[in-house]
Formats: structure tokens, sequence, C-alpha cells
């Protein structure tokens, strides 16, 4: 297995400009504030956070969509940060985006065939008859019927219009398709198939996927690994029986533990740790852990003061939390959540 | 006597298309401090029946029929003026996105004092001290300083809050919660629902919680609605709607669901979407997804017949009962793979 993609210390940040004429920097919103982890070729890795959290902005890092502020972006052995237009194009057709609003991310006024045939037209892949070959053929792949050639987006429900997405992210035979809330905006049914379909093309396709959403039990449905976001930083990441087993940090237990549960006898027999308050802005995060304020865990004197860095779970290398006082054991309840222990027997 | 009972509601858009039949034939009762929740997807009709309970569907282009009776008294084809006395003063309503409900340019103190002056004779002073008092039951921190802010200024927890609020300042006895958390977090989301729980609690109220989130369903609700192309197509408590549900389309519900305490590989999947309205299927509306359709399906409407188990449980099927039985005990053990974390 190779390293697909290799990301290093991600950082993206955005100026706060005031003044009409002379505009003067008076802060930044640090969307991505220092997320690092390795892809391997054929791999999963679902990022999960709630608004704010910089999953996005770092999605369109990686895509080059932007540029990042700092860190490295190591795509199949090559550094693509800071590569401008004309040499990112090749490279482009090795890295596509799924979107997550199927209204928005087509084209209204342009037919589906040339929707999706678009990336191999920007590639100059095939000649006309080609392309409109293997737009059918992509129509077929994703469950549409090739002969809607020539229909207009509005003229498809949502779940298809998604797959057409998918087709079109398909066309150029991509290595990695980076996956932004793809069924979020979709109903529970149609959801399943698109899950159902990117599972079955990823097998079909060797395609590795990095996975954005915010629902938990989406994420652990496609992802072999896990990484949990939380205003910037990454605060958990391992794979998906470590993470949904035995989460460390407390806000992925949080996250768990507020997933509604479709079983009326065992969700409203647990109790559920609820966080207070609402997640900060990112122009003004916490001092030091930037989930202390909400943190049900919180220590005086050492979260708000020192910032917990990346750490590895005791023999398990590729689990990491960045916490001064992780989750001992999981599930916990409420009681048992906010009691941290001795400050003497800190995990390492 | 069920504080809302509605009998055989029927709403018809005219469109340039065509006649959209978004509700045939609803009925259901709601008791003081019930929570109903109503499950479907788009163009099931849950929304439009609320709308339509509460008077605000577009007389000039629908048409409405049926009973709906408030307390009693029947409100469907009300005069605006009695409806007014009943919405926003008995029933409140909060809808999904709270951004486009709560108006932009003004402050939220301003929309929550007209809530209270349209429907009672107090002076301003007094309409703002409950407004300030009710933000701190919905727990919005600072509300003294916050209620002259605009709704912009507050983040989409705190706005639906804000929405929360004004949907409760007159104390109503039913709050109908028309998809209240989906465009949230879900840390959000689980503050929310506690929230909508011990309001319920304090002020003995109705809830009506619309949603396609079964999850939401499960930790909230007492009695479900499960609704398809305008109909319902099955009730009942809800611990038996998840023990024991009679119909396929419910069953393909709870098995598309992705749940932390399954690792199946595949989720089951029903095929195509739900169907226009324009042109519905004859027979069963279900029927051109369903794995089990056979002739009858296809050409007559199955009614709405109780189950053998569970009070007030009601389906809409052609299936024999024993095939029913085995099919969903097949389901049942492929959904059971693994016990819950």
């Amino acid at each position: 297995m190779s390293e697909l993609l290799v990301v290093e210390n991600l950082q993206k940040y955005f100026p706060v400009t005031r003044g009409l004429i002379l505009q003067h920097e008076v802060g930044q919103v640090k969307a991505v504030d220092g997320v690092s982890f390795t892809l391997q070729a054929g791999e999963t890795l679902g990022v999960v956070g709630e608004s704010g959290c910089g999953k996005s902005t770092m999605a369109r890092c990686i895509a080059r969509l932007l540029e990042p502020t700092g860190g490295r972006i190591v795509f199949d052995g090559r550094d693509i940060t800071h590569l401008g237009r004309s040499e990112m194009r090749p490279i482009r057709r090795d890295m596509m985006m799924v979107f997550q609003d199927p209204y928005a991310s087509l084209n209204a006024r342009m037919r589906v065939g040339s929707i999706v045939a678009e990336p191999l037209e920007v590639h100059g892949i095939g000649t006309d008859k080609d392309r409109k070959r293997r737009v059918q053929e992509l129509l077929e792949i994703v469950g549409l019927n090739p002969e809607h050639y020539n229909r207009f987006p509005h003229e498809f429900s949502g779940g298809q219009r998604q797959r057409i997405g998918i087709a079109r992210a398909l066309a150029v035979n991509p290595k990695l398709i980076i996956c932004d809330e793809p069924v979020s905006a979709l109903d529970v049914s149609v959801q399943a198939q698109i899950l159902n379909l990117l599972k079955d093309l990823q097998q079909d396709f060797d395609l590795t996927y990095i996975f954005i959403a915010h629902d938990l039990n989406v994420v652990r449905h496609v992802s072999d690994r896990v990484l949990v976001m939380y205003l910037g930083k990454p605060v958990e990441v391992g794979s998906k029986q470590d993470l949904y087993s035995e989460p460390k940090h407390p806000y992925t237990g949080a996250l768990l533990s507020a997933v509604p549960i479709a079983d009326p006898t065992l969700g409203r027999a647990r109790k559920q740790i609820v966080l207070s308050g609402d997640v900060p802005s990112p122009l003004n995060p916490p001092a030091a852990c930037r989930f202390h304020p909400r943190c049900p865990r919180f220590v005086d004197g050492t979260c708000n003061v020192e910032e917990p860095l990346l750490r590895p779970v005791a023999g398990a290398a590729d689990h990491e939390y960045a916490c001064h006082f992780p989750l001992e054991r999981w599930p916990m309840d409420e009681e048992e959540f906010r009691r941290v222990p001795s400050l003497a027997g800190r995990a390492e | 006597m069920a504080l809302l009972d509605v009998r055989d509601l029927q709403t018809r858009f005219r469109t340039d298309d065509g006649v959209v039949q978004a509700v045939s034939g609803v009925s259901f009762s709601l008791d003081r401090g019930q929570t109903l929740g109503v499950v479907g997807e788009s163009g099931s009709g849950k929304s439009v029946t609320f709308l339509t309970v509460m008077g605000l569907v577009d007389r000039r282009h629908a048409q409405v029929s049926g009973s709906v009776l408030f307390d009693g008294q029947e409100i469907l084809g009300a005069s605006d003026a009695r409806l007014q006395k009943i919405r926003g003063k008995r029933i409140g309503m909060i809808f999904q996105d709270p951004m486009t409900s709560l108006n932009p340019v003004k402050r939220i103190g301003w929309q929550l004092e007209e809530a209270v002056l349209l429907h009672n004779d107090v002076t301003r002073a007094e309409a703002r001290r409950r407004a300030i008092e009710i933000l701190k039951e919905v727990e919005i921190p600072r509300a003294e300083a916050r209620v002259d802010d605009y709704p912009h200024q507050f983040s989409g927890g705190m706005r639906q809050r804000v929405m929360i609020a004004m949907a409760l300042i007159n104390n109503p006895e039913v709050l109908i919660a028309d998809e209240p958390t989906t465009a949230l977090d879900v840390t959000t989301q689980a503050q929310i629902l506690r929230l909508i729980r011990t309001l319920q609690a304090e002020h003995e109220m109705a809830v009506v919680m619309i949603t396609h989130d079964l999850g939401v369903i499960a930790e909230v609700a007492d009695d479900v609605l499960v609704m398809y192309a305008g109909r319902i197509v099955e009730q009942a408590r809800v611990v038996d709607l998840f023990e024991r549900p009679e119909m396929p389309y419910t069953w393909g519900l709870l098995g598309s669901l992705p749940r932390l305490n399954l690792t199946s590989d595949r989720l089951e999947q029903i095929p195509g979407q739900p169907p226009s309205l324009l042109r519905p299927p004859r027979g069963c509306a279900f029927h051109p997804r369903c794995a089990y359709a056979f002739e009858r399906c296809r050409e007559e409407l199955p009614e709405l017949q109780p189950a053998p188990e569970g009070e007030g449980h009601l389906f809409r099927c052609h299936l024999k009962e024993e095939d029913r039985a085995r099919i969903w005990a097949g389901k049942r053990a492929a959904l059971s793979t693994e016990s819950a974390a």
C-alpha cells in the first residue's frame, strides 16, 4: 500500500480586514490550524466535525481550490502545496471533488451530458464521439439512464443530481475523490443508495476517498480511518474501530453521545452527554485547548494554559488524540465523564 | 377529548402542470402532553399536512377538505381572524431554517414583542419583559443584552432557540416543530431536543415533531405517523414501530439507516425515489419501489388496517400477515448482527 496523500501541519488563515480604502488586517480566521494525516491508496478517511471546524476549508486546500497559508501537501509523491495553475492542471485529473449541494454544484444551464463531459474536455481527453460514449458509460455506472444525456439538471431529483456529480468526478479516472458532505442534503432512502454506490465504485475503480460529513453514522459506514476536527484543529484520529469503541477525546465522546439512536428503548435508557454553549467563532478561538470552555472535564490551570498536542494511545501508534485528560473508557455516563482522574494519573 | 383531531384531511394544489394531491385523507389525533412524531421523506406530505392544519396554505391555489377540530372547535376553513387567535397563541410553530423564518432586519426583541402584542393586551414594556424572560428560558446567555441583537448576530443553534422562544412566548398548548434540528450540528441538536423536552414538561405542551430522522423520532416521540406520498402508511406507538413495523416502506426506512451499532457492508436501499404527486402511481403509491409488490398492489390502494400487535397500530399493505411476519423476522435478524455499543 502506498501513501497517496500526505498532509503535514496544514494551515489556512483568512485575513480579516478593516477599512474601505486602505484595508489593514485586524485579525485572522484560523480556519485550519495544523492538520496532519496520511492517506493510503484505496483507503477512506472520514473527516467529521461541526460547523466552523474547518473540514471543508481543509478539503479545498487539499484540492488546491485554495492556497494553504502553511504546511505541506504531498499528493502521489509530489509537493503540490504552492503549485501554480498550469502545474496543477494535470494533477487535477487525479483529484476530483463531489460537493454537498446537488442543486448548486451542477450548472443549471448545461445539459447533463456536457456537465459530465466537461472534465474530459478540459483535459483534452478523447474526441467528441469518444467523450459522448464515455459519458453514457458513466451515467450507466452511476445508475442513471444514458438516454438522459440531453436533459437539464432541474429535470432530475436530488439523489440523481448527486449521481451526476459523481459521474463527473469519475470521468477522468481519478485516484482520489474528495466528497464534501455528499449525502447530507438527501432523503434517508436515497442516502443509502448513494453510500452503497460510492462503496461499489471504490472497489470497481480502485478509488481513495476523503469523506467529509457531520453525521457520525454515515462516516462510520464508509470510513476506514476517521479524523475528528474542532475549530481548525485535529482532536482525534484513528481507525474507525478505535474511534467508535474507544474514543479518547471528550469531544469525540460528546459527538458519539449526541447521535440519536434509532431504537426507542436503547436510546432513552442511556444518559446523553450534552455539551453546553455553542461552538465559538474561529475568529477568536479559546486559548490553549480550543475545546476547554465547553468541556465537561475542564481542569483550570491546565486546559486553558497548555495546548494539548496530538499524542498516540499507548500500544496503538495510529490512534492519536489531543487532550490532557483523555477518556479512560467508553461508554461513560455523564457523571463519569465529568470526573477527571488525579493529575498524577495522567495518561501518556 | 383530544386536543387536536384531524379527520380525512385532503389538500390539493392547482399548478400549471396539473393537480398535485399533496395530502390524501390523513386522520390522527393529538392529546395534551403527547409527543407525536411524523416521519417521511420529500413529497410525503408531512409539512403540508400541518401547514393545512394551521390554515397556512394559500386558498387561492389550494383546495382543502376534511375536518380539523382544535379543542372541540372546527378550524379548517375558519376565517383569518379566528385563526389568528389560535396561531401563535394556542398553537406555536417552528420551522427548519431559522434564518429564513426570522425577519433579518428587525431586532429579535422586536419580533418577540410583536408575538406578545398581537395576542395580548399589554404594554410594550411588559412585552419586552416577557421577551427577556423567554430568552432566558431557552438558555440564551446574557438575554438582557442579546434581546436587542439582530438574527444574523446569532449562531444557527441560537437562532433556533430564538424561534422556539417566539413559538412559546404565549404559552401554547401545542408546538408543531417542522424539522427543527435538521440544519443544526449534532451536539446542538442534542441541546435543542433536550430543551424542547424540558419546556414541554414545564408548559404541559403537546409536541408534533416532523422529521425525516428516525433517530430523533426514537428519542422523543410517543406515537409515530409514517407518511408516504400524501398518506399515512403506518402509525404506531414508537416502540411498536421499531419492534414490529408492518409494511415494506417502514422496513426500508429502518434498513437504510447507517447505525453506530452495526457493521454490515451494504445498507438496505429502497430503489428509485418518492413518486411525483402530479401523476401518482395507481394502487399502492409505494408499489413501484417495493420488492414484494404483486398484482393487487398495482391495482388497489390498501386501506389502513389494524396490526396484529400494538395499540393503535395501523398500516397499509396487501401482503398477508404470515408473509409480513416472515419477511420482517428475516430483516430484523440481519439488522441485529451486532449488539449496541
